[in-house]
């Protein structure tokens, strides 16, 4: 039975503290409600009931149908009763409810007599109990009542009617729209929260109109608007209108900002960080821009309010991705951050630090950053860790300090996600810092000694696999991995032994001493890892495969067939059962889908290990998808496969983009297709190139896609010959050609008949960027000085009038499409002078580094020095020649 | 959007919540997720302290008041700074209607009052109400002092 609620006496304080609700029971909160029915009521015992009612339900107690009606007809019979307070309790207990329509109609009346009631009180309560219960015809009854309610002097109706006009607006737009006027009136009322729930509700109904929203905005920026969280709203709303009107081209001056800016000194603290956060947000902001908001942001870092500390530092963390050198004042204040209490403002703090810090400060800040990793959770050390990982990439010089703190991160407690993200991290650096790879593998390897994760286990071995060979000393590695097989779980075992395999055959000398160990392995208790053992001692001893000279590719290459094929010949194989066995050389190489890399994921990198490098790289599978067409075998090896570049606008019937594919003295366009139509299938699909304006481009041959059907990407090809190591360049222009069939697309029947069609692409051109490879060096000056001065070519040009100076660096590096080193693209956002360092590989496997000085006068003329060594005199010309012609 | 208004005793129970937009099968795992990042958090933060967090784009201000923990969530216009200003009121009222920072045992007493009070300062969603005065008065059906 449910405990009686008493009064609180204070000198009861000290006794035993039990719930008031202790005991609780439905059933008899139910029964007790029956009081809600006498003749004559008691106002205290039934605001008693209620209370347990919403105690009830707050604690997820389910009403049945029934038992809701009963107490929704019990609670309307309250409307009786006179005392205030109770009637209060009936509003809030038929919002919790929330009647079904035919139950709303009993208490209708009693509401809308209510709502024209002269106490002001009442119309409040009755307001929003009727918008939280009513439908469409009910509220266009009501409406009249409400608009009057939008200007009552009260303002507490007012309010109520305005956030009902908000709520309402969702489901009953059309007559919302129609209290235009009344709401404009609200905007001018001196009550101050009025005047805000009226502006929400006002740009709502004219959040399409952006004449509308713009003339809203330039009225009220010169008004007086008087709650802080109104002038909140203004402001993004403000901002809204600035990137939908971008800047005056004639003054350079954009619309608004005065206003911003003065926000910046408005008395209330959140009117400022919204004003700086619009400030930072800015489309182009320039630095005259950006530096008041960066000043008064840097002022909060050190507020005693944590919400004003999180707000700053969260809003620099953004600004330190665009313009970390703009963040960089705010350094000092940012690292006392560190040891805030709050865990997300230190977590945010150390991730804008790792963007904005230089080269010298990496140390400082890694001994920082430890103290704190140990007494944050998960999920803000991922974050951590993935900063650590860009920062790395960014000084490739202080690989040793990053690389270190990794291991030791990944030696602590931790979860699989959080030791996934530092093993990821650990194998990019591997992968793109040459000098780290030695060190970054024998973390690893230290790493699998006492890993509880079979999944990062196997994945590091099979890395190991492909980069453990490839080092000065191989054998190293062997203990490691073979210390699996003795420890670990049949899935860790299998990938060991796969991995011992791999030593074996690319390292000669290594060889016997794996076959030994391979041969213990022959006793294993797993099938699995009995089979492989069996498997490379007989292929790899030479055996069997004595006359092949290509068992690596037989046992490790990546495989040529597409694994859904393979699946779906299998299928085919099992239900069909032939005596003849089942071969593989009979399986379609066609890929059905779109490899891996045309899925649109702009800027991101593969990550870590979740994509190891051989198997699913981008490259390796447009070799495979190109090494399948025979007339394109003898091609050679890819020089550089592009980015997809789109033939077609987004969501049209068919949907079209090119991969250029560089060969030595040919070049492939891959043209992705997709049918985007389910009534219509494709046949005969063939781009038609006009090469016209690429004259020392010949076509050589194109491949017909034979059928398009509705959702399955496919391949149509086009050749060309050019000549032998030159970088021609040309514009191409394309036209679909095919036959086009009905298809019924309830039952999939095609009909017999087709018409041919044509559909007109973009054209695209191949650039001199698309003969250059991205690829970095780990010590841009080591590579430098190496390269010697015999092979370096210097020339100075003028670029003209630019936006800025950030900007013609971006054009340059675009236009050589070479990789930026040691973090030199980013442009220190005042400075009118810069030195940028590329890297990467020409055609003809030439290495070729780049030194561009750049400066900028007051007339935003652009002057660059270009400096280019490479180990081939004629690629430093031809480097010159793209810039000069670009 | 302000998501949710939880509050929870210490044990991490909860004595009172308001969900507004949010799926109720989502709402199990917001109501762990948060006692969670108190029980994480919490220890040995004074009265009225604030904290802050962010969790995919959702943010989260929360404290302790005497034996009860105050949690706000929301979205979009609802940031950091917008919920600071929601809890201060919420903080507000309670202490004003339980008489200081309360023990569970007055909290509960004080049950149906604190749920009138955040009836008037959260109304679906949306803040409604910010002064505590003014909210006094309005849950005895009083017109506001100001008017």
């Amino acid at each position: 039975m449910a405990q009686p609620l008493l009064k609180k006496d204070d000198d009861r304080d000290e006794e035993v503290e039990y719930s008031p609700f202790l005991g609780i029971e439905k059933g008899a909160v139910l029964q007790e409600a029956r009081v809600f029915n006498d003749p004559q009521l008691d106002p205290r015992r039934c605001s008693q009931v209620i209370t347990k009612l919403l105690y009830l339900i707050t604690q997820g107690e389910t009403f049945t149908k029934i038992e809701a009606t009963e107490v929704f007809f019990a609670v309307t019979k309250l409307f009786q009763s006179k005392d205030v307070g109770l009637r209060r309790m009936v509003y809030i207990m038929i919002k919790e409810l929330s009647p079904s329509a035919d139950e709303v109609i009993i208490v209708t009346s009693s509401l809308m007599k209510d709502m024209n009631s002269r106490t002001d009180m009442f119309r409040a309560n009755a307001i929003r109990v009727l918008c939280r219960i009513t439908d469409g015809t009910l509220l266009s009854q009501i409406e009249r009542y409400l608009k009057q309610a939008i200007v009552d002097k009260n303002p507490v109706v007012a309010s109520a009617a305005l956030v009902s006009g908000i709520h309402l607006l969702q489901t009953n737009p059309e007559i919302v729209k129609r209290w235009t006027n009344e709401v404009q009136e609200a905007i001018q009322s001196r009550a101050a929260l009025v005047q805000f729930h009226a502006l929400a509700l006002l740009h709502q109904i004219r959040q399409n109109d952006r004449l509308a929203v713009g003339k809203l905005v330039s009225s009220l920026t010169k008004g007086s608007v008087r709650s802080p969280l109104a002038q909140c709203l203004l402001v993004r709303y403000t901002s809204q209108v600035i990137r939908e009107s971008g800047v005056n081209t004639q003054t350079g001056d954009r619309p608004f900002y005065d206003y911003l800016e003065g926000c910046l000194r408005h008395k209330a603290e959140m009117v400022i960080l919204e004003a700086a956060r619009a400030i930072t947000e800015l489309s182009n902001v320039t630095t005259r821009e950006l530096t008041p908001a960066i000043t008064v942001l840097q002022l909060f870092l050190s507020s005693s309010k944590p919400v004003l500390r999180f707000a700053a530092v969260r809003t620099l963390n953004k600004v330190a991705m665009t313009h970390p050198m703009a963040v960089t004042n705010c350094n000092i204040d940012m690292e006392s951050l560190i040891s805030d209490q709050n865990r997300s403002i230190a977590t945010l703090a150390i991730t804008t630090l790792l963007k904005t810090g230089n080269e010298s400060s990496v140390d400082r800040l890694l001994k920082q950053i430890t103290n704190f990793m140990s007494d944050i959770a998960d999920e803000f050390k991922i974050v951590v860790v993935d900063a650590i990982r860009s920062l790395c990439l960014k000084f490739p010089l202080k690989y040793r300090s990053l690389m270190n703190f990794l291991s030791s991160i990944l030696r602590e407690e931790g979860g699989f996600e959080y030791k996934k993200a530092i093993v990821d991290s650990i194998v990019i650096l591997i992968r793109d810092i040459p000098d780290a790879k030695e060190s970054g593998l024998l973390h690893l390897c230290e790493f699998i000694e006492d890993c509880e994760f079979s999944y990062l286990s196997t994945q590091i071995l099979h890395f190991l696999g492909i980069e453990g060979p490839k080092t000065s000393d191989p054998s190293r590695y062997i203990r490691y991995i073979y210390n699996r097989v003795i420890l670990e779980n049949a899935t860790v075992r299998a990938s060991a032994v796969s991995t011992l395999a791999k030593f074996a055959a690319l390292v000669d000398s290594l060889k016997p001493r794996i076959f030994l160990l391979l041969r213990r392995c022959l006793y294993d208790n797993d099938d699995e890892v009995r089979d492989r053992a069996t498997l490379y001692l007989n292929t790899l001893a030479g055996d069997s495969f004595a006359e092949t000279d290509n068992i690596e590719e037989f046992l490790f290459g990546s495989f040529e067939v597409p694994l859904s094929n393979l699946e779906s010949s299998l299928k085919e194989y099992i239900q069909d059962p032939s005596e003849k066995p089942f071969d593989l050389g009979k399986v379609s190489k066609e890929v059905k889908s779109q490899p891996l890399v045309e899925k649109k994921a702009p800027g991101k990198k593969p990550a870590g290990l979740g994509a190891p490098p051989a198997p699913i790289s981008a490259a390796d599978t447009y070799e495979n998808l190109l090494s399948s067409i025979p007339e394109y075998a003898n091609f050679g090896r890819i020089f550089k496969s592009s980015a997809p570049v789109e033939l077609t606008e987004a969501e049209t019937e068919y949907s079209v983009n090119v991969v250029k594919h560089i060969f030595d003295s040919h070049v492939v366009f891959q043209y992705n297709c997709t049918n985007t139509i389910p009534e219509q299938l494709l046949e005969n699909v063939i781009v038609i190139v006009d090469a016209s304006e690429a004259e020392e481009f010949s076509e050589v041959g194109s491949k017909v896609l034979k059928s398009l059907p509705y959702d399955a990407p496919a391949q149509a090809f086009v050749a060309f010959e050019k000549p032998e190591g030159v970088p021609a360049v040309g514009k191409f222009s394309n036209l679909l050609k095919f036959t086009v069939k009905e298809v019924d697309p309830s039952t999939g029947e095609t009909e017999d008949d087709g018409i041919e069609d044509v559909y007109q692409l973009e054209d695209f051109e191949v650039v001199a960027s698309d003969y250059i490879l991205k690829v970095g060096v780990s010590n841009f000056k080591n590579a430098w000085e190496s390269m010697g001065p015999e092979a370096e070519r210097v020339d100075e040009y003028g670029l003209g009038p630019r936006e800025s100076l950030s900007e013609a660096v971006r054009a340059v590096i675009n236009l050589l499409g070479m990789q930026p080193c040691e973090g030199t693209e980013v442009v220190a956002s005042n400075s009118r002078s810069h030195t940028c360092l590329l890297s990467g590989v020409y055609i003809g496997n030439v290495k070729v580094l780049v030194r561009l000085s750049f400066g900028i006068d007051g007339a935003k003329d652009v002057a660059m020095k270009l400096a280019v060594r490479s180990e081939d005199i004629s690629v430093s010309d031809a480097i010159h020649d793209i810039v000069a012609s670009g | 959007m302000l998501l949710a208004v939880l509050i929870a005793n210490s044990q991490g129970n909860i004595l009172i919540e308001r969900f507004n937009g949010v799926p109720p099968e989502e709402r199990l795992h917001w109501r762990s997720f948060l006692v969670k990042l108190g029980s994480d958090n919490i220890k040995g933060i004074k009265n009225e302290e604030l904290l802050v967090a962010s969790h995919k784009s959702v943010f989260i201000v929360y404290t302790v008041l005497g034996d009860v923990t105050i949690y706000v969530v929301g979205k979009d216009e609802y940031d950091e700074l917008a919920l600071a200003e929601a809890i201060f009121i919420i903080t507000s009222v309670i202490k004003d209607v339980c008489g200081k920072p309360p023990t569970e045992r007055v909290f509960l007493d004080k049950y149906g009052k604190i749920c009138l009070c955040l009836d008037e300062i959260v109304w679906k969603g949306l803040l409604e109400n910010m002064d505590k005065d003014r909210i006094k008065r309005l849950i005895r059906l009083k017109p506001p002092n100001d008017f």
